[in-house]
C-alpha cells in the first residue's frame, strides 16, 4: 500500500444557471480517470481511479488529494460509501470486492471465486439494510457478500451478460439493472432470486439505477436516452425523454429532495430533472467531452465524476421542496 | 462463464505484437477475452445489443467500418484518417486505448501484461481477416 499527498488544483467556480447552484471543479493527477465518485457523511471525497488501480481520497474544504493503491492488478470501477463509512470498490482488475479502511488506509480484498470466473468485468455496488454488499458484474452475474462471516455468494443473472447499476431502497431492498439486457431487476435477499421488469421502451439500454425516498427505482437508459421510474407498490412505469436531438443518458443519482440528477453524454451535461414538474435543468460542463460515468452525492450536494477531464467535480444548489 | 470458443489451442505468431513477450496462445487470449466479453462479440451471429462493436474478423478492418454501429466521433475520426485494426494497432489500443483514440468511448482500463495483450490477440484473430 502506498500513500500519495497529492496537493489539489481548485478550478474555476462557474454558477450553472442560478444564483442557487455553484459549480467548482477538482483537478486531479492525470492518469487518474475517475470512474465512480462517492461522498462519505463526514464530506471526504472517494474517487475510482480505474486506470491506475487507486483509491482516490479528496477532501474538498483544503483541496488536498491522497491517493492509495488498492493492489498490483486493481482497476476499480465502482466506489460507494458503505454503513460504515468506508469506501468500497468493485475492482474488475482483482475481480474482487475491496474496502479501505478511512483511518488506517488498510486494504482489504474479497475475491470472486476465480475457478468458475476469472473476470466478471465488475461493475457496480449497494448495501441491503443488514450489512451485505451486492455487486453485479458486466459479464452475467451477481452476487452478495457478507462481510462480517466472509460468505459470497455469486449467481448468473438473467439473459447473460449486461448487469451495470445497482442501489438500496430506504427498505434495504435491492436492485440492479442490465445495460446488454435492457431490464430491471430485484433480487430476492435471503435465496438470491432475481426478478426481472421489463421497462416500457424495448432494448432501452438501462445503465444505472437509483432509488428515490419512497422506494421508486429511477433508470437511466442509454440507447434509448430517456429517464424511466418504476414504483414497485402500483407497479407502474413512467418515462421521459432528455432534452436535445439524441440524448445518451448515462448516470443517475436521486438526491435526498427527491430531484433527479442524470448525466447525458450528447450535451456534455449535468441534468436535473423534477418528478413534480416534469421540467429539466441543465448544467453543462466547462469543458468538452467530460464523460461523467457516475454521480453520488447527499443533500445539497452533487458530486460527479467527469472521467473524460479527470476532474471531480461538484454542483452545490439549494435544495428545494415543493 | 467463458465466452464460447471459436477454436481450440491454436497458437498464432505475432511479430509485431509479440515485442519481447512469448508468440501468443489463442487459448489463454480466449481467457483474456473475458476483459472484453461484456461489450463485444466474435460470434458472427451474435443477438444480444451490445455495447461494442462485434470483433469478428477485426484482423485488416478499418476503424468504425460496421455501418450501422454508433461509434464514437474521435473513432470515426481515426478511421477516416487511414486506421486500420492490425496486429501492432490492436496491441496499441489495448494497452492504452485513449493514446490511440484519443476521446474512444471505450471504457476498459489499459491491458498492462504485454503477454495477456499477445494472447488476446492471437484469440481476435482466429475468426479469420476482415472481408467486406
Amino acid at each position: 500500500m502506498r500513500c500519495l499527498p497529492m496537493v489539489l488544483a481548485a478550478l474555476a467556480v462557474a454558477s450553472a444557471s442560478a444564483h442557487t447552484q455553484e459549480s467548482k471543479y477538482y483537478e486531479l493527477p492525470k492518469g487518474d480517470y475517475p470512474h465512480d465518485v462517492a461522498v462519505g457523511p463526514s464530506g471526504e471525497v472517494w474517487y475510482a481511479g480505474q486506470n491506475l488501480g487507486i483509491a482516490g481520497r479528496l477532501n474538498p474544504a483544503s483541496g488536498e488529494i491522497e491517493r492509495i493503491s488498492l493492489g498490483k492488478k486493481s482497476a476499480p470501477h465502482g466506489v460507494i460509501v458503505g454503513p460504515d463509512g468506508a469506501p468500497w470498490f468493485t475492482d474488475g482488475g482483482q475481480n474482487a470486492i475491496v474496502r479501505v479502511d478511512p483511518a488506517t488506509k488498510e486494504v482489504k480484498v474479497w475475491p470472486l471465486p476465480a475457478e468458475r470466473m476469472p473476470y466478471t468485468n465488475l461493475n457496480t455496488a449497494a448495501f441491503d439494510g443488514k450489512g451485505r454488499i451486492w455487486f453485479t458484474g458486466q459479464n452475467g452475474i451477481y452476487g452478495r457478500l457478507n462481510p462480517t462471516a466472509g460468505d459470497m455468494k455469486v449467481w448468473d443473472a438473467p439473459k447473460g451478460r449486461g448487469p451495470y447499476g445497482i442501489t438500496g431502497t430506504p427498505k434495504g431492498d435491492i436492485w440492479f439493472v442490465s445495460l446488454a439486457g435492457s431490464y430491471l431487476a430485484n433480487v430476492d435477499l435471503e435465496t438470491g432470486t432475481a426478478t426481472v421488469y421489463e421497462p416500457p421502451t424495448k432494448d432501452q439500454g438501462a445503465r444505472r439505477v437509483w432509488s428515490d425516498s419512497k422506494g421508486r427505482l429511477w433508470i437511466s437508459e442509454w440507447n434509448s436516452g430517456n429517464v424511466s421510474a418504476y414504483d414497485p407498490i402500483d407497479k407502474s412505469w413512467k418515462k421521459w425523454k432528455l432534452p436535445g436531438e439524441k440524448p445518451r443518458t448515462y448516470a443517475v443519482w436521486v438526491a435526498p429532495d427527491d430531484k433527479v440528477w442524470l448525466s447525458e453524454w450528447a450535451a456534455n451535461a449535468i441534468v436535473r430533472f423534477d418528478p413534480a414538474t416534469e421540467k429539466f435543468e441543465s448544467f453543462p460542463s466547462n469543458r468538452p467531452n467530460s464523460d461523467v460515468r457516475q454521480m453520488l452525492g447527499r443533500k445539497g450536494e452533487t458530486w460527479i465524476a467527469e472521467s473524460g477531464t479527470e476532474r471531480i467535480r461538484v454542483i452545490r444548489h439549494a435544495v428545494r421542496t415543493n | 462463464m467463458l465466452a464460447r470458443p471459436i477454436a481450440g489451442t491454436l497458437i498464432l505468431l505475432f511479430p509485431a505484437a509479440a515485442l519481447g513477450a512469448e508468440a501468443g496462445d489463442a487459448a489463454r487470449g480466449e481467457r483474456a477475452f473475458q476483459r472484453c466479453y461484456s461489450c463485444h462479440s466474435v460470434d458472427p451471429n451474435e443477438a444480444a445489443k451490445l455495447q461494442g462493436p462485434s470483433l469478428y474478423r477485426i484482423m485488416g478492418r478499418q476503424a468504425a467500418a460496421i455501418p450501422d454501429f454508433a461509434y464514437s466521433d474521435a473513432m470515426r475520426e481515426k478511421g477516416a484518417a487511414g486506421l486500420v485494426w492490425d496486429a501492432a494497432n490492436l496491441e496499441r489500443y489495448i494497452a492504452d486505448p485513449e493514446s490511440v483514440v484519443a476521446g474512444t468511448s471505450m471504457s476498459a482500463p489499459p491491458l498492462r501484461d504485454e503477454q495477456e495483450r499477445t494472447d488476446l490477440i492471437a484469440y481476435l484473430a482466429l475468426s479469420g481477416r476482415y472481408r467486406p
